[in-house]
């Protein structure tokens, strides 16, 4: 299990996502991560950017003989045949694969779907409140139905997807060998996934990955498995995080915003984008930020990286940016006009990010307009939140009516 | 030969917001004869009239940001992506 953590009289309760204090952006700095490993934190929303996009920084190269310690208890996300892990012709000849199932169009076709799917857990947390818990009622419910739904894993043990995903994303919830059994526990559910599909495909998503993979060849089986089980897990810890996180800003600090959101759904839809550039994902002290490693000598915003050296690209001090967004409180119903760097940028851009927006902007609307009124039913500070993970977000959220 | 219509040989307009891209370089990866990473990380089209080609409407329709559109150079309808 994560350790949840209860605020008591000796510990300090932890400060929503929201409140963190983000990094000055500025030129790129010394810093180092939780291993001790030397980084250059890179800060700016343009410098992110760049870091992103630039091919003589890559994901492959921090996974080489030479390369330095990044994590203490390694996860998935340091899996060498993953999608993240590879880089140029190769990269893209996979992801081209997969984006086609990913593209705003082939979202949109879902809509009607997820639409119908928040309308009933609404429904079902209204009738089983005052008070309720949202992330056991809502935000944990909706994204797992949403991919199980896409994969086709009906009848799946919710409760053995959670155990997979959250060893997935550990930082130091679990030890190394606990990570290593779930993932072996995992990749094995996720090849059998593969081969099933191949042998009666359907219309769900691994079937089409499955098709697409063996038609473009040149795919291994192993990438394949990885594939799956990454969009298992990115499918749904991201977005749980993020909505969950999103309700406690919302229901804390902008209760007019929320009722706004209920009344309006293009409202909805521009406070989604601005909600995903405010509210951070988890503690930097966890994860600076998205990491590359330069393969040759590259400038960052003034600064030469040498050849080696690792970067950790901040993208939720980019996100604050004053050259590209206004400093303050945001406007949640402001257009952004700049993208924010929540999905990354570059190659590895997140693949579900128009599926994630939808869920986020369907599950805000759909629960602010049925409760116009909804608030926190326990003071901020006594919040339990899931630790341990390299996201944040509440264990449980006690909300009223 | 009419002018627009996926894939149907007439000369379209191609657009990069170069404010919405964010450099993912699949334009360029599926087509290489009409778009272009530059050194600045965001894609260009390398000329603003090309000829249409199942390529260009795939690389539109797979930009993850939607930052290309296609468009019939004659009459100015968009050719990709199609909703």
């Amino acid at each position: 299990m994560t350790t949840a953590h209860h605020p008591g009289p000796d510990t300090p309760p932890l400060i929503p996502l929201h409140c963190l204090r983000h990094v000055e952006p500025g030129p790129p700095r010394q810093a180092a991560l939780p291993t001790g490993t030397a980084v250059w934190l890179v800060t700016r929303h343009a410098d992110v950017r760049q870091v992103l996009a630039d091919p003589r920084l890559n994901r492959a190269s921090l996974y080489a003989a030479d390369a330095p310690r990044l994590m203490v208890t390694p996860n998935i996300l340091d899996d060498p045949a993953s999608l993240l892990n590879s880089d140029g012709p190769e990269h893209q000849r996979i992801r081209r694969t997969v984006q086609r199932a990913f593209t705003p169009r082939a979202i949109e076709r879902w809509r009607p779907w997820v639409s119908s799917v928040v309308d009933e857990l609404v429904a079902d947390l209204v009738a089983a409140g005052p008070p309720v818990d949202a992330v056991a009622a809502l935000t944990r419910q909706l994204p797992v139905a949403v991919i199980s739904r896409l994969m086709a894993l009906e009848g799946l043990d919710h409760e053995r997807l959670a155990h997979w995903s959250d060893h997935a994303l550990s930082a130091t919830a679990y030890s190394a060998e606990e990570i290593a059994g779930a993932m072996r526990e995992f990749g094995a559910f996720g090849h059998q996934l593969v081969v099933e599909r191949r042998k009666n495909p359907g219309d769900d998503l691994v079937s089409s990955l499955v098709q697409a993979a063996d038609q473009t060849g040149g795919v291994t089986e192993e990438q394949l498995t990885s594939l799956v089980c990454g969009l298992v897990v990115a499918g749904h810890e991201t977005t749980m995080t993020t909505l969950g996180n999103a309700l406690v800003y919302l229901l804390d600090e902008d209760r007019a915003a929320w009722r706004r959101i209920g009344a309006d759904p293009e409202a909805a839809s521009a406070a989604t984008e601005q909600l995903l550039r405010e509210i951070p994902l988890g503690d930097r002290e966890v994860l600076p930020g998205l990491l590359r490693r330069a393969v040759e000598d590259v400038e960052i915003g003034g600064v030469l990286i040498p050849a080696g050296a690792v970067v950790a690209a901040d993208a939720v001090s980019a996100n604050h940016d004053p050259l590209v967004y206004p400093e303050g409180t945001p406007d949640l119903f402001a257009p952004l006009g700049t993208p924010s760097l929540t999905f990354g940028a570059g190659p590895h851009h997140c693949l579900g990010a128009w599926l994630a927006r939808m869920e986020l902007e369907l599950g805000l609307h759909k629960l602010a307009r049925r409760l116009p009124g909804l608030r926190l039913a326990l003071p901020v500070e006594e919040i339990e939140w899931r630790q341990g993970l390299l996201t944040r977000s509440p264990q449980r959220l006690e909300v009223s009516w | 030969m009419t002018a627009a219509g996926p894939g149907a040989g007439g000369e379209v307009r191609v657009e990069v917001d170069r404010i919405r891209c964010v450099g993912t370089g699949l334009c360029a990866a599926t087509a290489p004869d009409a778009l272009e990473l530059g050194a600045d990380g965001r894609a260009r089209a390398l000329r603003a009239i090309a000829a249409d080609s199942e390529e260009l409407t795939e690389a539109a329709e797979m930009c993850p940001v939607e930052a290309i559109s296609v468009r019939s150079a004659a009459t100015g309808e968009q050719v990709a992506p199609r909703w």
